[in-house]
C-alpha cells in the first residue's frame, strides 16, 4: 500500500509528460493527495497493510519491498511529503516549460519517497538514483546563473559517490552471507571484522559524498544556488538526508568497522561545521549562504552518528538515533522554507546579492517574518524544531561522559558548539543586510509587494511544522520509541 | 623436389610483402592489391599443406578445395571493395589514404 | 492552584500569538490586551506569594527510552516567587508606561507583541526546573531582546545594536551549553533537584566529583552564560548599544529583568550545589573578580558619558558587577537582595529618563537638558529618589542591599574586592549626581528643555509606584515578605562596610557638586585619562578589529583555500585529469587507415602469441 505514495507522483509525472492536462494542476493535486495520505499514515503506520514485497530478481535475490521499516522511515516520509507539497507550489516556472518543470519535481519527489519507503537495499539505492537525472535536467536547463557547470558538477560528483557506494553495498551484501538484499535479512546477519573496516570506509565515503561531507562538499553550494527553487528545496531538504538515513540503517552490521574510522570521521565533521561555517561567513550572496549553511548543518547530524559509533550500539547511546532523526527532519523543513523564501526575494527584487538588498521588511513584512522564523530556526532557536534536534545531538555527544577526561566525541561536541555562534553570525548578518536598515532602490515599497496568500499556504505549513516539533518534540519522538527493529530481529533469528 | 618448408617460406615471404604493402603504400588500389597478395599467399600455404599431407597415398584434397572457396570469396570481395573505392573517389576526388581521415577522433 | 504557574507562563505567549496573528492592524487594542495580560500575571503572582507555597509541576518535553528525558515545568520556592514579583511587577508598570510613551509609534502592536513574548520567556527562566529548560528560555529572552532593541529597525544603528546583542549573548550561550553538558556528565542530571541530590552529602568536592578541575571548569563555563546575559566584562559590549531600543524596553529588559537573569541563574545553580561544596574550589573566586572588574570599568566609563540612557546603562553594568561579585563571594542572599532592590530603582531611573526624553522631544544628551526641576516636578522627585537609592544613601532600599554586599566582602576577608566595591560606590554617587545636577538643576540649555512639561498620569503613576518600592523594598516589613532569599539584615553602624559606604556617598557627592553643580559643559572633557573613560576604553573598537581579523579575514582565507585547493586542485583537477586522459586516448583514433591496420596486425600477433606460446 505504501507504493501508492510513490505511484501518485510517478503516475502524475507520466501524465504530465503525456500531456493529459495542465501540468501545474496535475502536480498540485498529486502533491496534495500525497501530503494528505502521508500525514494520514501517521495514525496507522505500524499496520502491515503498508508492506509490500515482490521478488524482482532471484539471483541475486532482490525484492521490490516497501513499508515503514521503523519510526525513522515514517519521519523521513512525512518530511518528504511536506517538502514535495511545498516544492510543487513554490518557484516560478518559465513560460512553456511546465512539463519539464513539474514532471521533474514529481520524479525527484518520487525518488526520495521510494528511498525512504524501501526495505530492500537495492531499491533503496535505486530510488535515490532515480532522482539524479531530473535534478540534472532542472539545474542545467531551467536553472539560473552558472547553471551548466553546476549541473555537470553535481551530477558527476554524485554519480561517482554512488558508484563508490554501490561497491560498498555489494561488498556488504556478499560479505554478510545473506540470501537477499532485504534489510531484515541483512541486519540479522553479521560480517567478519576485517571486512567491516573496508566496507565501513566505502560506506562513509559513498554516503558522505551524497551528504556533502567535507571534503566532498563543493558540489552543494553552487548547485543549490543555480537550481530552481523546488529542486533546491527537495534536494537539500530530502535527498541529502538519504545518506545519513542509510548510514544509520546499516550501522548495526558494520558497527565494529566504523569504530576504526571514528577519529577520521570526527575530523571531517568538524571541518563541515567549522571550515564550511567560515566559508559561509565569507559569502556575499543569499543563495550561496544557504547552500553552504546546509552543508554545515550536516555536520551536527554526523556528530550524533559519531556519538553512536563511539558508544557501539543503539542501546549504549539511546539519544543518538532520535537526535539524528529529529535534526534531519528539522533541517529539511527549515532549509526548504529558506530556499523558497530566497527565491521569492529573487523574484521580487531581481537580486540575491547582499550588497544590493536592504530594508525589505518595510515593503514585505510577512516575508520578513517568515524568513526571520526560518532563519532563527536554522540557527537553533528554542521553540523551533532545529533546537530540539541540536540539543539532543549535543546531549548524545556527552551521553557517556563521566565527568573526568574528555573523550573524542566530547571534544568534538565542544568544538561543534562554536557552530551555533558561526551560524548566528552569518544568518543575522544576512537578515540584517536584506531586511533591516533603510530600503534601497530595488527593495522600496513601490517595487515590491508582500507575500501573497497563495504563497503563504505552503510556507505556513512548513512554519507550523517547525513550531510543532520545536514546542513539543515528543510529537516526533513518539514514533521512535519502539526498541530497535534490528536488535529484536537478531533476537528472533538467534532463537 | 622442394620440401614443405620451402613452400611455406615462400608463402610467408609473400604474406610479409603483402602486409608491408598494406601498411606502407598510400594508394588505396595498391593496398588492395597487396591485400590480394596476402590472400594468395594463404592459398599457396593451403595447397602446399594439401600436397604434402598424404591420405592413403593421395594428397589431402580438402586444402585444395578450400583454395577454390578463397578465390571465389576474394573475387566477391574485390568487386565490392573496388565499388567502394570508386564511390570514394567520386566523393573525395582522391584515393590517397593519407587524405582520407574524416574518421579521426 | 497547581495551574496558576502554567497560566502565568502561558498567558503572555498566547497574547503574543494573538497579537501577531490577528490584531496587528488594531494597534490600541493590542496594547491594551498586552497590558491586561501583564496585569493578570501580576495579580496571579501576588496570589502565589500570599499563599507562600512551594509548588512544582512539569510535563515531559522530550522523552526517549533509555534516557531520563527533558522536562518543562515550574518550581516555586522563595527565590522564584520573589523573582516572579520583580518580573511581573516591573513588567506591568513598564506596559502601562509604554501605553503613553509609545502611543505615536507606527508599530505599536509589534512592540507589545515583543513585550509579551519577553514576559513569557523571562517567566520561563524564573520558573525553570532544569538547565535545559532554562537554556531554552534563556535563548528566547535573547530573541525578545533582539526584537525589541531592533524595534526601529529601519535605523542602521538599531539594527546593528540588536545583532550585536544577540551575537554576544550567543557567545555566552556557547559556554553555557558546554558547562551544562559537563555538569551533566559529572552529576548525571541537569535538573536542579538532581544536582542538589548529587551534592547532598556535602563535604569536599574531591570525594564527590571525578575531577575537581572539570567541575570548576563547568562552573566557569556556566558562568559564561551569565556573563553574556548579565553583560559582564568582556561580554558587556552589547548593553550600552542596546539603548537603541525604546526606553521602556531598556527599563524592563536591560535593567531589571533580563540582565538579572544571569545572576538569578548562578544563584539557583549555587544553591543547588551547596555553599560548602563550593567553598573549597577556585571557580567562584574568579567569578567574584570578574564582577568586581566589570563594576569598576563600567563605573569609570559612566563618569564621562553624555547620553542619559548610556549613563544608566553603564550604571546597570556596574551594579550587575556588584551582584556577580556577591555570588562569587558565595553570598547569594546579598546578591539577590541587591538584584531585587536594584530592579525597582533602576527601572524607576530608566522610566524617569524616558519621561524626560519624551518631554524634551527625544533629546537624550544631558547637556541639552537642564532646569527640569521646575518644569517636571514629579519626575524630578521620583528620579531623585531613584538616584539616592542607587547611590546607597542610608534610609533607601539601595543602602541596605549595598551594605549587605560590602559586609559580605569584608567578612570573607577579601579586602581588595571590598576596596573596589567601595571605590565603585563612590564613583556611582559621582556620576549619578553628575547626571542629576546637569539634567535637572540649573537653567534649561536648549529649546526642547525649555518647553518640557510634566508627563501624564500613565507615565507618572508607574514612576511613583517604583519610587515607593525604591525606598521601602529594603525594609524587613516589605522586603522580608517578598524579596527572594531574604536574610534579616543586622545593621552595624561601626562596621567597615558602613563607614566605607557613608564615606563613598559623601566624597562622591562633594566631588560631583564641585564639578557639576553649576556648569554649562563638562569640565573633565578632553582631559587625559577621562578621554579614555569617555571612549569606553576603546573596547568596542578592539572587538571590531578582533572580529574583522579573527573572524572575517580568517573566513576569507578559508574560503579562498576552499576554492583553490578543494575546488580548484582536487575537484576540477579530477575533471581536468579525466579530460586529459580522454584526449590522450583520443590520439589513437587518428583517422589514419594504415595506423589502424598496424594496430590490428600487432593485435593479431599478440593473440597468436598468447594462444600458442603461453599457457
Amino acid at each position: 500500500m505504501s507504493i501508492i505514495l510513490i505511484l501518485i507522483p510517478l503516475l502524475a509525472a507520466f501524465a504530465i509528460l503525456a500531456g493529459l492536462g495542465k501540468a501545474k494542476s496535475i502536480a498540485t493535486i498529486a502533491a496534495t493527495a500525497n501530503l494528505v495520505l502521508g500525514l494520514g499514515t501517521v495514525f496507522c503506520w505500524k499496520a502491515s497493510i503498508w508492506d509490500l514485497s515482490w521478488e524482482v530478481l532471484s539471483k541475486p535475490s532482490i525484492h521490490l519491498s516497501l513499508g515503514f521499516y521503523d519510526g525513522m522511515s515514517l519521519v523521513m516520509v512525512i518530511l518528504s511529503v511536506l517538502v514535495l507539497f511545498t516544492a510543487v507550489m513554490s518557484g516560478k516556472c518559465p513560460e512553456g516549460r511546465e512539463k519539464l518543470w513539474f514532471s521533474s519535481i514529481l520524479f525527484i519527489g518520487a525518488g526520495g519517497l521510494g528511498a525512504f519507503l524501501s526495505t530492500d537495499l537495492f531499491f533503496f539505492y535505486a530510488f535515490h538514483e532515480l532522482a539524479l537525472i531530473p535534478t540534472f535536467l532542472m539545474i542545467g536547463i531551467l536553472g539560473s546563473g552558472d547553471r551548466k557547470n553546476a549541473a555537470w558538477k553535481i551530477t558527476i560528483y554524485l554519480a561517482l559517490g554512488s558508484i563508490i557506494l554501490l561497491a560498498g553495498l555489494i561488498w556488504l551484501v556478499s560479505a554478510s552471507g545473506s540470501d537477499t538484499w532485504l534489510f531484515d535479512d541483512l541486519l540479522a546477519s553479521s560480517i567478519s571484522t576485517d571486512a567491516q573496516s573496508g566496507i565501513a570506509a566505502l560506506l562513509i565515503v559513498g554516503f558522505g559524498v551524497l551528504i556533502s561531507l567535507f571534503p566532498f562538499h563543493s558540489w552543494a553550494a553552487p548547485a543549490y544556488a543555480s537550481a530552481p527553487a523546488p529542486v533546491a528545496m527537495i534536494h537539500a531538504g530530502v535527498l541529502k538526508k538519504f545518506g545519513l538515513y542509510g548510514l544509520i540503517r546499516l550501522y548495526p552490521i558494520v558497527s565494529t568497522g566504523m569504530q576504526d574510522w571514528l577519529v577520521c570521521l570526527i575530523v571531517l565533521l568538524l571541518c563541515n561545521i567549522l571550515w564550511v561555517g567560515f566559508v559561509t561567513i565569507n559569502q556575499k550572496r543569499l543563495d550561496m549562504i544557504l547552500g553552504n549553511s546546509s552543508v554545515m548543518h550536516m555536520g551536527y547530524i554526523f556528530l550524533a552518528f559519531a556519538a553512536l559509533i563511539e558508544a557501539g550500539s543503539f542501546e549504549a547511546n539511546p539519544l543518538a538515533k532520535p537526535a539524528a532523526v529529529v535534526l534531519m527532519f528539522a533541517h529539511g523543513i527549515s532549509i526548504a522554507l529558506l530556499f523558497m523564501l530566497t527565491d521569492t526575494i529573487r523574484r521580487k527584487t531581481g537580486t540575491v546579492e547582499l550588497a544590493e538588498l536592504g530594508g525589505l521588511a518595510k515593503a514585505a513584512p510577512r516575508l520578513a517574518f517568515l524568513f526571520g522564523l526560518a532563519g532563527m530556526a536554522s540557527i537553533g532557536l528554542p521553540g523551533l524544531a532545529n533546537f530540539s534536534g541540536e540539543v539532543l545531538v549535543f546531549l548524545s555527544g556527552f551521553n557517556n561522559y563521566d565527568g573526568g577526561c574528555l573523550g573524542y566525541v566530547q571534544t568534538a561536541t565542544i568544538l561543534a558548539l562554536w557552530g551555533v555562534v558561526i551560524s548566528a553570525v552569518y544568518m543575522l548578518r544576512a537578515y540584517r543586510q536584506t531586511f533591516q536598515g533603510p530600503p534601497v532602490s530595488n527593495t522600496s515599497s513601490e517595487k515590491v509587494k508582500d507575500f501573497g496568500p497563495f504563497c503563504q499556504i505552503p510556507a505556513g505549513i512548513l512554519a507550523i511544522s517547525l513550531l510543532i516539533v520545536g514546542l513539543y518534540p515528543n510529537s516526533l519522538l513518539q514514533f521512535l520509541d519502539e526498541p530497535e527493529a534490528a536488535s529484536s530481529e537478531t533476537e528472533q533469528a538467534s532463537k | 623436389m622442394a620440401s614443405l618448408n620451402d613452400y611455406l617460406f615462400v608463402s610467408g615471404l609473400l604474406f610479409a610483402i603483402g602486409l608491408a604493402g598494406v601498411i606502407v603504400r598510400k594508394n588505396i588500389i595498391v593496398i588492395f592489391m597487396c591485400l590480394e597478395l596476402m590472400l594468395a599467399s594463404a592459398s599457396l600455404t593451403l595447397v602446399a599443406f594439401s600436397r604434402f599431407h598424404l591420405l592413403n597415398g593421395l594428397p589431402d584434397y580438402n586444402g585444395q578445395v578450400f583454395v577454390f572457396f578463397i578465390i571465389t570469396v576474394a573475387a566477391a570481395e574485390v568487386a565490392v571493395g573496388l565499388a567502394i573505392i570508386v564511390a570514394l573517389y567520386r566523393a573525395r576526388q582522391t584515393i590517397n589514404v593519407e587524405e582520407l581521415t574524416s574518421m579521426r577522433g | 492552584m497547581e495551574s496558576l504557574p502554567w497560566l502565568i507562563l502561558g498567558l503572555p505567549l498566547l497574547t503574543a500569538a494573538a497579537i501577531h496573528l490577528g490584531l496587528k492592524k488594531k494597534q490600541p487594542l493590542s496594547a491594551l490586551v498586552s497590558t491586561c495580560s501583564a496585569a493578570v500575571t501580576l495579580v496571579l503572582t501576588l496570589v502565589i506569594i500570599s499563599k507562600g507555597s512551594d509548588l512544582a509541576g512539569s510535563f515531559t518535553w522530550a522523552s526517549i527510552p533509555g534516557f531520563d528525558g527533558i522536562e518543562v515545568g515550574y518550581e516555586l520556592n522563595r527565590l522564584s516567587r520573589g523573582m516572579m514579583l520583580v518580573v511581573t511587577g516591573v513588567g506591568f508598570l513598564v506596559h502601562v508606561f509604554s501605553l503613553a510613551y509609545m502611543k505615536d509609534d507606527s508599530a505599536l502592536a509589534r512592540y507589545f507583541c515583543g513585550l509579551s513574548l519577553f514576559m513569557f520567556s523571562m517567566t520561563g527562566i524564573v520558573l525553570a526546573t532544569n538547565f535545559i529548560m532554562m537554556f531554552m528560555f534563556w535563548e528566547l529572552v535573547g530573541l525578545s531582546s533582539y526584537l525589541l532593541i531592533g524595534h526601529w529597525y529601519q535605523k542602521d544603528s538599531a539594527a546593528d545594536a540588536s545583532k550585536k546583542a544577540f551575537l554576544t549573548n550567543r557567545i555566552g550561550d556557547f559556554g553555557f551549553m558546554i558547562g551544562i553538558l559537563i555538569l551533566w556528565g559529572i552529576t548525571g542530571s541537569f535538573t536542579f533537584n538532581g544536582i542538589s541530590e548529587f551534592f547532598a552529602e556535602g563535604g569536599h568536592p574531591k570525594t564527590v566529583v571525578p575531577s575537581v578541575t572539570m567541575f570548576s571548569v563547568a562552573i566557569l563555563l556556566i558562568f559564561m552564560g551569565a556573563m553574556g546575559k548579565s553583560a559582564q566584562a568582556p561580554l558587556h559590549v552589547w548593553l550600552p548599544d542596546a539603548m537603541e531600543g525604546p526606553t521602556p524596553v531598556s527599563a524592563l529588559i536591560h535593567a531589571a529583568t533580563m540582565v538579572a537573569a544571569g545572576v538569578f541563574m548562578m544563584v539557583r545553580f549555587f544553591s543547588a550545589v551547596g555553599m560548602e561544596t563550593l567553598d573549597s574550589i577556585w571557580g567562584p573566586d574568579i567569578i567574584a573578580w570578574i564582577g568586581a572588574i566589570t563594576s569598576l570599568l563600567a563605573a569609570l566609563m559612566a563618569t564621562q558619558q553624555d547620553d542619559i540612557k548610556k549613563i544608566l546603562a553603564y550604571s546597570t553594568l556596574s551594579q550587575l558587577g556588584y551582584m556577580v561579585m556577591a555570588v562569587g563571594l558565595l553570598d547569594p542572599e546579598a546578591g539577590m537582595f541587591h538584584l531585587f532592590t536594584h530592579a525597582w530603582f533602576k527601572a524607576l531611573l530608566f522610566l524617569g529618563s524616558g519621561a524626560v526624553i519624551f518631554a524634551c522631544h527625544h533629546e537624550q544628551n544631558i547637556w541639552k537638558m537642564g532646569g527640569l526641576k521646575k518644569t517636571m516636578p514629579v519626575t524630578f522627585l521620583t528620579f531623585g529618589i531613584g538616584t539616592i537609592a542607587l547611590c546607597g544613601v542610608p534610609g533607601t532600599a539601595g543602602f541596605f542591599s549595598k551594605e549587605h554586599i560590602l559586609e559580605s566582602a569584608a567578612h570573607s576577608g577579601q579586602w581588595f574586592l571590598f576596596g573596589i566595591a567601595a571605590l565603585v560606590a563612590c564613583l556611582t554617587t559621582f556620576y549619578m549626581f553628575r547626571l542629576f545636577f546637569v539634567a535637572f538643576l540649573g537653567k534649561p540649555r536648549s529649546e526642547n528643555a525649555e518647553h518640557a512639561k510634566e508627563v501624564g498620569p500613565l507615565m507618572s503613576a508607574p514612576l511613583i509606584a517604583l519610587a515607593l518600592m525604591a525606598i521601602f523594598s529594603g525594609y524587613q516589613f516589605l522586603g522580608g515578605e517578598i524579596s527572594p532569599l531574604y536574610k534579616p539584615f543586622e545593621f552595624h553602624p561601626d562596621a567597615p562596610a558602613f563607614i566605607a559606604s557613608i564615606l563613598a556617598v559623601v566624597i562622591g557627592l562633594f566631588l560631583s557638586w564641585k564639578l557639576y553643580g553649576n556648569t554649562e559643559n563638562d569640565p573633565l572633557e578632553n582631559r587625559g585619562i577621562f578621554n579614555h573613560f569617555r571612549n569606553k576604553f576603546y573596547i568596542d573598537e578592539a572587538y571590531a578589529k578582533l572580529v574583522g581579523y579573527g573572524q572575517d579575514t580568517l573566513a576569507a582565507f578559508i574560503h579562498f583555500f576552499d576554492e583553490l585547493i578543494i575546488n580548484g586542485f582536487i575537484v576540477d583537477g579530477f575533471s581536468r585529469a579525466a579530460g586529459g586522459f580522454g584526449r590522450l586516448f583520443g590520439r589513437l583514433q587518428s583517422g589514419n587507415l594504415q595506423g589502424y591496420a598496424v594496430l590490428f596486425g600487432i593485435g593479431v600477433l599478440l593473440v597468436i602469441y598468447l594462444t600458442v606460446f603461453v599457457s
